[in-house]
């Protein structure tokens, strides 16, 4: 039987898909499940990232400006107007979409590092912001989640099954824009501005507009993640839905994943957040600083040995081990003057 | 109403003093390395630990023990620059972002679990004194602290302008090939360029340990006013990081006068955008980057 490469992949990712569909129902225990829920968060947060970081090369440091602004905006309508948070979830994505304009018109006149700056500045003065206007949304003391019970139309659930599955879905969405921004025109503009921007330029590319864009779709993504959580955790203050850590989180997991790549975030993710949810349940929460430090090491030595991320390093092995002899071996029927070569 | 505005000026103009060694400090290893040293601010916290272990197990003035923490911080850049950022040297900005970036995290978390968060201060014979002109009162510490920095400040202008290495440091920021060519060793420079730059930040850090306490997450204050300061007078312009230094001085103590003691970083960051907005290039800068 002559399996395919293009069969083979997509039967592994269907088995994928199953396996992760029944996950939490082969491992009920609700610390494994919160643990799942952070590794699918995360990688969905790292995906909408490396839209902008990975595939244009605009390192952000402030997507935790539109995580926020999706959470604030869905916990307003739920709370002051008892808008059901599935509608909220799109409305903060559009928020967080319509706040990347003016800021990327701003933050894109700079290049490098400073653009990387300058996002950080504008997350910090969201921040500050909503810890200033109190009677817009609650100040500094932030606000609870009204609960209300099992209820599925408000997205709330007495499982955390439940929770595990909608972030399993807001991940699919992440990865099918990625597929298809990948192959799109759009892919091939990112590529050319990511390699150099004023040879994109001269060539015809449109950089301004592309990084625009981009960065809406990335930030939209970002809101439905901000969303997501405040309903996961029911509760809301400017410190967690503006926390530069979340910023912090969604660059390193793409980068220790491998920046650029559709699956390098989701790699990344799977690697750090159990790492990070063990350590700081084995040291507890007394350790402050274990977290980030752990975090620290990883990205310094991701960075110095592999910085194409992990995934080129575990894709490496993989075609040693399981492709040198095989592939020698049924070359030569798919391209017989390879043949000769071998 | 003038009193406060006066009042407010000086303090600004004051605490501007230490922002430009601080950003003096980001904008030379920017001009000479071409990196952005995420962790300067954490290069401050440590020269402020220094001094205040020195103040309480030996009880050195904080002031003094500069001639402890500028050297030391020169040799952690020596080494900073040899062991770490020469790696990322010529590898893109993702690597170059995040190696010191992660270093600043490490730097922050290692201290939180070393030193804990609690705020430390010291006490000196002169922390509380205050010398008063007409309706202004002018703490003794800053003073001191202000002008030593200016010192320091100016001493390294001379150094950049008169020595041969000074000299050699501007040629390899201007063209590193070609500086190369001349003979010049650009690992040499570019270790001088960071150790002197830590020990910039080393020196603030001691500088404001009389009037300031240290917490291991201080530096992150310092290094986001460096970056407004070093956008704002035009990337890797020594000169033009010491005068948005001192306006942002101004601005920041303004800014707490009269918008609320929690508004300083907000009218630091307005000015930031507001000079994205307006002149991209910063103050000093020809044409848009």
């Amino acid at each position: 039987m002559n399996l395919r490469p293009g069969y083979l992949s997509a039967l592994g990712f269907l088995a994928l898909v199953l396996g992760l569909v029944i996950l939490p129902q082969i491992v009920p225990d609700p610390f494994a499940v919160d643990i799942f829920i952070r590794v699918l968060l995360f990688a969905f947060i790292g995906v909408a990232w490396n839209l902008l970081g990975g595939y244009a090369k605009q390192l952000s440091l402030g997507h935790a400006a539109y995580f926020g602004l999706g959470a604030y905006t869905s916990t307003i309508l739920l709370i002051r107007y008892e808008i059901s948070p599935w509608i909220g979830l799109l409305a903060g994505g559009l928020v967080a979409m319509l706040a990347s304009l003016p800021i990327g018109a701003l933050c894109f006149r700079l290049r490098g590092p400073y653009f990387t700056i300058s996002t950080i500045a504008t997350a910090q003065v969201l921040m500050l912001l909503f810890l200033k206007f109190r009677d817009f949304a609650w100040g500094a003391e932030g606000t609870t989640i009204p609960n209300l019970g099992d209820s599925p139309w408000m997205m709330q659930f007495d499982d955390k099954a439940s929770y595990y599955y909608v972030v399993l879905a807001l991940l699919g969405v992440g990865l099918a824009v990625t597929f298809w921004v990948e192959r799109s025109w759009i892919g091939y503009y990112l590529v050319a501005l990511g390699e150099d921007s004023d040879a994109a330029e001269a060539v015809g590319v449109n950089v301004a507009r592309i990084k625009r864009d981009i960065y809406m779709i990335s930030a939209f993504l970002t809101g439905l993640a901000g969303t997501f959580y405040i309903q996961y955790i029911y509760f809301i203050d400017p410190n967690t839905a503006f926390n530069f850590n979340i910023s912090v989180e969604a660059a390193l997991v793409s980068i220790v994943g491998g920046v650029g790549t559709m699956w390098g975030p989701v790699v990344g993710a799977v690697l750090l957040e159990p790492a990070s949810a063990l350590v700081q349940s084995w040291l507890g929460a007394s350790h402050g600083g274990v977290q980030l430090t752990l975090y620290a090491v990883i990205l310094m030595a991701v960075i110095l040995w592999r910085p194409d991320g992990l995934l080129g390093f575990f894709t490496d092995i993989y075609e040693r081990i399981f492709r040198a002899s095989p592939r020698g071996a049924t070359a030569p029927s798919a391209i017989p003057g390879m043949a000769l070569d071998e | 109403m003038e009193a406060v505005v006066a009042q407010a000026l000086v303090n600004g103009l004051l605490i501007g003093g230490i922002y430009a060694l601080v950003s003096i400090g980001v904008t030379l290893i920017f001009g000479v390395v071409k990196i952005v040293n995420f962790a300067q601010g954490e290069f401050v916290m440590l020269g402020m630990y220094i001094s205040y272990w020195l103040a309480t197990h030996i009880g050195l003035d904080p002031v003094a023990s500069l001639v402890v923490s500028m050297p030391v911080l020169f040799v952690t850049g020596v080494l900073l620059q040899r062991v770490l950022i020469r790696r990322v040297l010529g590898l893109g900005d993702m690597p170059q972002i995040f190696l010191t970036f992660a270093l600043s995290l490490l730097l922050i978390n290692v201290a939180l679990l070393l030193f804990t968060a609690d705020y430390r201060t010291v006490q000196t014979s002169y922390s509380d004194s205050a010398i008063r002109i007409g309706p202004v009162y002018i703490g003794v510490a800053r003073l001191i602290a202000f002008v030593v920095a200016m010192l320091l400040t100016g001493a390294l202008d001379v150094f950049l302008r008169v020595t041969d290495l000074g000299k050699a440091m501007r040629a390899a920021s201007q063209s590193p090939e070609v500086a190369m060519l001349m003979g010049i060793n650009p690992d040499h420079v570019f270790s001088v360029a960071v150790g002197l730059s830590l020990a910039l930040a080393g020196a603030a850090g001691s500088l404001i340990m009389p009037f300031y306490s240290v917490n291991p997450s201080v530096g992150q204050v310092f290094v986001l006013m460096a970056f407004v300061v070093v956008v704002l007078g035009t990337l890797g312009n020594v000169r033009g990081a010491f005068i948005a230094s001192l306006m942002m001085g101004i601005a920041e103590s303004l800014g707490i006068q009269f918008i609320g003691a929690d508004s300083g970083l907000i009218v630091v960051f307005a000015v930031l955008l507001l000079t994205l907005a307006v002149k991209p290039s910063g103050l000093f800068g020809g044409r848009t980057r």
